[in-house]
């Protein structure tokens, strides 16, 4: 094989060299058929938490015409007609995969060359890789991260990180005449690229963003590459306009970046599986998205001075449409940080109580923990009194047990034990790759 | 393409430790003498997995492959990085199903076979590696 690998960490990196944006194709959907071969070729859509909304198709379902991020009861009878396989989101089997097409690329061109930009994008350094090597080295990396992973990707390479997610959207467009794989190295591929891109088809560019250009008669991204960085500075949000300008010109802007390790920001939040009205269920779902943003915050040596709650009540609507009120939301700033999870369930319920209405019905809820600073009550600081370390003792316990045994075994009364309001997920797939008792059963 | 090039990559990340894992007697007196000694313990992560990112558990429920020694119940360890070639035991990708057999490939024929009897074996007029194989057993956990 071709070592995709550098050298030595090159004093280049980042500077000039090619980028490389690795999408995979109808992620969701592409982890829900890779143990179940009998549904290749086949219409499949993957439907959000609590079933409501569909949010991965693949080809075979655009094709039908079943739309993105609509909801699932308008497209139900699409579906039923022709018998499009439907799952209910399945997070633990594409986590799964997702680490494992992630990783299969650090192995490909080095960990420091790889950023994780979303479940199922990374952004690739590849300033090590000759130019006239670019086409192979890409498609090969494609092929492997599909025979290792099973997973589909498309691979979009050009000098900035803007263009390569113009490639790499091109690239999915015509699957078959570019397998997947479409290198911008040189100006005209890059203007014929931009030409085929609509504006509002950017990377970074929003609707309300496209709107504006359509009115200034920019229509496509080659349009807008001519405009001067002044003007874009001027019409397009400031510095993040001329980057962009930047950009379509070819001219690197946006560096890669370090992972992100430690969060600025913790949120949990969910859409209950049926609508609730008590304020004990409200309170039992908030404690318990609270243990599990404490969790991730223990999780990355943290605490949190800040903590906030919000709740979102179904507004009163006499469509059938899919709508819910805006959210009420508070928070209080707390007296030290922490990451002891009952010292955040506390102010987290107090919070439920200044926001319940009695006689709303409420849809979905969520926490957030913000201020987050490296957590000193770890082990072994002699500055605080004993009890507050065995405090964060049990929760190392705690988190130790859940972590192996799974299933939130050890969890705190507050967080109740029916849970009315649990998410609905239906049509779950099995958990195969990540538990022992879920594996595929296979003759 | 060249399709031989695509399984020959080498992956390093199945092995992560780092000298502090290793234990030590945590003894004040004599037994420190044996921390000199002192080793990683056995990882059955190192033998067994090759390949992290490509490597993937099944359990059997048929016993078409008994004569391999693979048992029904038994956890089956399949990594996808790995050529399938001839005699290798594979999980082959039939009509949209999946089987484990043994794979034959002679000159102009391949051949899934099974190691029982009482199934028969799918001779295939078109075979290929990446639409037919889904991955290629390695080890087999089974308990006596």
């Amino acid at each position: 094989m071709k070592n995709f690998l550098p050298k030595q960490n090159s004093p280049f990196r980042g500077l000039g060299g090619m980028k490389a944006i690795v999408d995979c194709n109808s992620f969701y959907c592409s982890c829900e058929r890779l143990f179940r071969p009998d549904l290749a070729n086949k219409p499949v859509v993957v439907l959000s938490n609590n079933d409501g909304c569909i949010i991965s198709r693949s080809d075979e379902a655009k094709k039908l015409g079943v739309q993105m991020a609509g909801p699932y009861f308008k497209a139900k009878p699409l579906i039923e007609k022709y018998g499009v396989t439907t799952f209910s989101s399945n997070y633990h089997l594409y986590g799964d995969l997702s680490w494992r097409v992630m990783e299969t690329l650090r192995t490909l061109v080095g960990k420091e060359n790889v950023e994780v930009y979303s479940v199922d994008e990374s952004f690739l350094d590849l300033h090590h890789i000759p130019s006239n090597e670019l086409i192979t080295a890409s498609k090969e990396m494609k092929n492997i991260v599909e025979q290792w992973t099973g997973i589909k990707v498309s691979i979009g390479v050009a000098p900035t990180k803007v263009l390569s997610k113009v490639a790499n959207r091109l690239s999915k467009k015509n699957k078959i005449e570019t397998d997947c794989v479409m290198v911008l190295d040189d100006k005209e591929k890059i203007n014929d690229a931009l030409r085929r891109t609509s504006v509002e088809d950017i990377w970074g560019v929003g609707f309300q963003y496209a709107t504006k250009l359509r009115q200034l008669r920019i229509n496509t991204a080659f349009d807008l590459k001519q405009m001067s960085t002044a003007w874009a500075h001027r019409h397009l949000g400031g510095v993040v306009g001329v980057r962009l300008i930047k950009e379509l010109n070819g001219e690197p802007a946006i560096e890669m970046e370090d992972e992100l390790i430690n969060k600025k920001m913790i949120a949990t939040t969910r859409m209950f599986g049926q609508p609730v009205t008590k304020i004990k269920d409200i309170k039992e779902a908030i404690a318990t998205y609270t243990s599990r943003a404490a969790e991730k915050l223990r999780r990355q040596n943290s605490a949190a001075k800040t903590i906030g709650v919000f709740i979102v009540p179904k507004q009163e609507s006499h469509t059938t449409h899919f709508r819910h009120g805006p959210s009420v939301g508070t928070y209080i700033h707390l007296p030290v940080a922490t990451s002891i999870t009952n010292e955040l369930i506390k102010p987290a319920v107090q919070l439920v109580d200044r926001l319940f209405e009695e006689g709303n019905i409420y849809k979905k809820a969520g926490v957030m923990l913000s201020n987050i600073v490296p957590d000193t009550s770890i082990q072994g600081n002699l500055f605080l009194p004993e009890i507050k370390n065995n405090q964060r003792l049990l929760m190392n316990m705690i988190d130790n047990v859940n972590f192996s045994m799974r299933d939130d075994v050890l969890k705190f009364a507050a967080s109740g034990t029916t849970r009315d309001w649990k998410m609905r997920q239906e049509l779950r797939s099995k958990r195969y790759t990540t538990r022992w008792n879920e594996l595929f059963e296979i003759k | 393409m060249d399709n031989e090039t695509f399984y020959r990559a080498k992956y390093d990340g199945s092995k992560k430790f780092h000298q502090h894992d290793i234990q030590t007697a945590n003894a004040t007196g004599f037994g420190a003498a044996a921390d000199d000694y002192m080793e990683r313990g056995i990882d059955l992560n190192e033998q067994l997995i090759k390949n992290k990112p490509a490597t993937f558990f099944f359990r059997m429920n048929s016993d078409a492959m008994i004569g391999a020694g693979i048992h029904i119940g038994d956890t089956l360890i399949v990594d996808r990085s790995i050529k399938p070639t001839n005699g290798k035991v594979i999980v082959a990708i039939m009509e949209g199903e999946l089987l484990v057999r043994r794979l034959q490939k002679n000159i102009n024929s391949v051949t899934l076979i099974s190691e029982n009897k009482k199934f028969r074996d799918i001779p295939l007029s078109v075979f290929d590696d990446r639409t037919n194989v889904w991955g290629v057993v390695t080890y087999v956990i089974h308990t006596p």
